[in-house]
Order: structure tokens, then C-alpha cells, then sequence
């Protein structure tokens, strides 16, 4: 579980978050959303201890991350795993050397069980052997972001963050990386969050949903509350799209 | 001011670079590919440089000392001492900083601009050690080998010219490289292999890792960290003459 506490974080005096207080529970898929630059990457980022936050604490179970010094949070790191919006995986490194590169650097396991650990990764996230020795320039984004899932969750961690994780992709991808984000989160019992704004995932998994709107909370609930909220903003935000305006319209019409 | 602002965060660097390795055995891995890929495939090139300058010294050398008073060693003389003492380490340095500089930038720019980087932190490794302290070494064991092979290849390149263009005999030239041979020479010219070595390889990783942008944005950083590489090897070079030789 994460605990968010009355968060402060300015920028060269511009306040980009402003009084944030949320909690992310495990097992479940939370996603934080918003308009670009309403402040969500700058909250992902504080959370995951890059931006120091200029007020407020940040818990991960009964761990205050606010008063960790950076040797700690380097070990605390270990228990993170991050997915990026277009991958980052390593170019230089093969598929299966890229979910290896966490074990390499910080387990002491055989090299035997290392690759059983890299087969059950790649496995997991539905990677066929055959694509194992390839280059990521030689696999499609899917499958990039896939072995990026693949390598985050490769030291078996407790928290999996990811940033726009369906940038990208075509419609039907995207719903396959949602679902695997979810099977993932569900069967390891990760505190997941995602930092999206597409409105396919939202209804598709968003168990948790985090609204932010000019750095601050402005709506929290799951993906059946968001389409009968009455929060203007969430609605203009929402609606924007005009195939969930036309559902919001049949839905009312019903 | 910003000239200040640089030279302060290339020293937060280097300290972060010269911190404690996560895992010994990672980076030394590390290192072994970086002697590959930035020294070992530097060979022809410097090779074929030196070779063709060396045959382009005996030349002009002899050209200049066409003159029936000056001993014919002095063409052999000449090209020895012009290669040991600033062709083979200070102009192939600048070379150098063109090839490997550029590859350096080019390579941590493009993981800083696509979140590897950033991944490598998240993870909780060092990222400027793990990235830059390898190629710091490896470019600094590899410069003086490279230097050697550039001397050698240098004489042997004016061996093979200075007979054939018929300016001078092989027995003369032969006898010329050996006249008046002061070792130290080498020694200095060693010395400064070394920081140049240093320069190429940490102020292009300066550049590659503090870019911000894209693409476009890594090609400028290329080019500015070799224009700014050039510059520090002949300022060195100028101390370090004035400190060693002097």
C-alpha cells in the first residue's frame, strides 16, 4: 500500500502539486489521470523519491520514504518496478539480457536460476522463446512494452509503477497490456499504479481512479462511479471523447 | 556564469562516476566491452593515419632539408621526433576525440533522451558510474597502447615512402630514427596519452549524459562535446609541455 499525505511540490515558485492525499491499495489497478500538465507525472515522479516534495509524507506500507535517506531509497528501489511510455529498454542487451539485467545487478543468484527467473518473466507476459535472442529494435512496440513489464516485475516487486503504458499501441494491444498490468497486479499482489490518459483503460481497469486537475485531487472513485459523476471538471475531461459522451447520452436516455 | 554552472556539474559528475560499483562483476563485464568496442575497433584507424603521415613527414622533411650541409638522418630524426613527441598522442587525440568522443555522446544522449537512463536509476543503479566509469578506463588503459601503435606504424610508414618517392635511403632513414633518441620523450608523450585518454572520454559522457530533448538535441551535443574535447586537449597539451618538458 501507498499512503500520499497533504503533498506540496513547486517548481521555480510555481506550485505544481497542491494539498495531495490519496492511498493505493495492492492487488488492485489505480490509475491516476489528467489533462496533460495537470501535475500527474510530477506526482508519479515525487512518489517514486526522483523529486524531493516540499511538504508532506509518502508511505509505502509503514516505510516513510519522505525521511529515507538516498542510500536507503536506493535499496527501496528494489522493491519498484517501472514501466516507461516508450519502453526503455536497453538497446545494446538482447530481450531475454534486458529481464536478466536486474538479477545480474542486484541478486547473487546461479546463472541457471536467473534464466529460469527470466523464462517464468517472459513467459508471464505471453513472450515467446523464439523472440528471446532478439534486439528490441527487432521486436514490435507491443512486445517492447511487454518485456519492459517483463523486466519491472523480474525482481518480483511489491510496487509497479507505469507511465502511459498504451502510448502507442493500437487499440487491441492496448487492451491486452491493460489486461496483462492487471493479471500481473492481481496474481503478485502489487500496489500498482498507472499513470495514463486513456479513457479505454479507465473503464476497462480502473479499480482505483485518481483524477487531478491543476495539481490538486479533484475526484477519486472506481470505473463504474466515473461515468455518473456529476464533477464538472471529470466530466469535461471525460467527455471530451465523443464516443463516451454518446454512451453518458444512451445511458441517461435508458 | 554558465561556464561556472559546466565546470561544476562535470566535477558532481565525476564524483558520482567515482563512487562505489553496485556489483564489481557487472562492471567489469562492462569494461571488457568498452576496450572492444572503443579501443580495439580504433586500431585501423589510427594504423591507417599514422602510416600515411609518417610517409607525408619523411617527405616534406626531406624536402625541407634539401640543403647538401644538413646529414640525410635529419629526415629520419625529424619524423621520429615530430611522431613521439605530438603527432601520435596529441593530433591522434584529437582524432580520437572525433571518433570515440562522438560515440560516447551519441550513445548515453540517445539512453538519456529514450529513459534508459532514468530506468537504470529507478532500479537503483548508479547511472553515471555504471555508464561512464567503464568507458573513463577503458579509453585511459587503451590511449597509451594506441599511441605505441601509432609510433610504430608513423616510422614504418616512412620507411616504406621515403625509398620508394626516392628522398631518402632505407639505411639512412633507419639510421636517422635511431640518433639522438632521448627515452623520456616517451615517457612524456605517455604521460599526456593518459590525460587525453581522461579528457575524451569524460567530457563527451558529460555532454551525452546531461542532454535534454531529442535527437536533434543529441547531434548538437555531439558536436559540442568534441569541439570542447579539441579545445582541453591542446590546452593540456600546452601545460603539460610547459610542466614535463620544460
Amino acid at each position: 500500500m501507498i499512503k500520499v499525505k497533504n503533498i506540496y511540490k513547486s517548481f521555480d515558485g510555481e506550485t505544481i502539486l497542491k494539498n495531495v492525499s490519496t492511498q493505493f491499495d495492492p492487488g488492485i489497478t489505480n490509475l491516476i489521470i489528467g489533462r496533460s500538465g495537470s501535475g500527474k507525472t510530477v506526482l508519479v515522479k515525487s512518489i517514486l523519491g526522483l523529486y524531493e516534495i516540499d511538504k508532506g509524507e509518502i508511505w509505502y506500507g509503514d516505510i516513510n520514504l519522505t525521511r529515507m535517506p538516498e542510500k536507503d531509497r536506493k535499496k527501496m528501489r528494489s522493491e519498484i518496478g517501472m514501466v516507461f511510455q516508450g519502453g526503455a529498454l536497453f538497446d545494446s542487451l538482447s530481450v531475454e539480457a534486458n529481464v536478466r539485467f536486474p538479477l545480474d545487478m542486484f541478486t547473487n543468484k546461479t546463472p541457471k536460476e536467473k534464466q529460469e527467473r527470466v523464462e517464468f518473466c517472459l513467459d508471464h507476459v505471453n513472450i515467446e522463446p523464439i523472440a528471446y535472442k532478439l534486439s528490441p529494435s527487432e521486436i514490435s512496440g507491443g512486445m517492447q512494452k511487454r518485456v519492459a513489464i517483463a523486466r519491472a516485475i523480474a525482481l518480483n516487486p511489491k510496487y509497479l509503477f507505469c507511465d502511459e503504458p498504451n502510448s502507442g499501441l493500437d487499440p487491441e494491444t492496448s487492451t491486452v497490456i491493460d489486461q496483462l498490468i492487471q493479471n500481473l497486479t492481481k496474481e503478485f499482489n502489487m500496489t500498482t499504479i498507472i499513470n495514463t490518459h486513456d479513457m479505454n483503460s479507465v473503464i476497462e481497469i480502473g479499480e482505483f481512479v485518481l483524477f487531478i486537475s491543476k495539481g490538486e485531487v479533484a475526484w477519486e472513485g472506481t470505473n463504474k462511479e466515473i461515468l455518473h459523476t456529476e464533477n464538472k471538471k471529470l466530466n469535461d475531461f471525460i467527455f471530451a471523447n465523443k464516443l463516451y459522451a454518446q454512451l453518458k447520452k444512451e445511458g441517461e436516455n435508458k | 556564469m554558465k561556464f561556472f554552472f559546466h565546470v561544476g556539474q562535470y566535477f558532481y559528475m565525476l564524483k558520482k562516476v567515482f563512487s562505489k560499483p553496485e556489483k564489481h562483476k557487472m562492471y567489469i563485464r562492462q569494461l571488457f566491452h568498452e576496450i572492444d568496442s572503443l579501443g580495439v575497433n580504433s586500431i585501423w584507424l589510427v594504423i591507417i593515419i599514422s602510416v600515411f603521415i609518417g610517409g607525408i613527414m619523411v617527405i616534406q622533411f626531406a624536402y625541407s632539408m634539401a640543403n647538401p650541409l644538413y646529414p640525410n638522418t635529419l629526415v629520419g630524426l625529424g619524423t621520429r621526433d615530430t611522431l613521439i613527441l605530438e603527432f601520435s598522442s596529441t593530433m591522434m587525440a584529437l582524432i580520437l576525440a572525433g571518433k570515440i568522443g562522438s560515440n560516447i555522446t551519441s550513445e548515453i544522449g540517445t539512453m538519456r533522451v529514450t529513459e534508459q537512463i532514468d530506468s537504470l536509476e529507478i532500479m537503483g543503479v548508479n547511472s553515471a558510474s555504471y555508464l561512464i566509469l567503464p568507458k573513463i578506463i577503458a579509453v585511459v588503459l587503451i590511449f597509451p597502447f594506441l599511441y605505441i601503435i601509432s609510433v610504430f606504424f608513423g616510422l614504418l610508414g616512412g620507411l616504406i615512402t621515403g625509398p620508394i618517392a626516392g628522398v631518402i635511403t632505407a639505411a639512412d632513414y633507419i639510421a636517422g630514427i635511431q640518433w639522438l633518441f632521448y627515452p623520456y620523450y616517451v615517457t612524456f608523450s605517455i604521460i599526456k596519452t593518459l590525460f587525453f585518454g581522461f579528457l575524451v572520454a569524460s567530457v563527451p559522457a558529460y555532454f551525452g549524459y546531461h542532454v535534454q530533448g531529442g535527437a536533434l538535441d543529441v547531434g548538437k551535443a555531439s558536436t559540442l562535446a568534441v569541439v570542447n574535447t579539441n579545445v582541453l586537449i591542446l590546452l593540456f597539451d600546452l601545460i603539460l609541455t610547459q610542466l614535463l618538458l620544460t
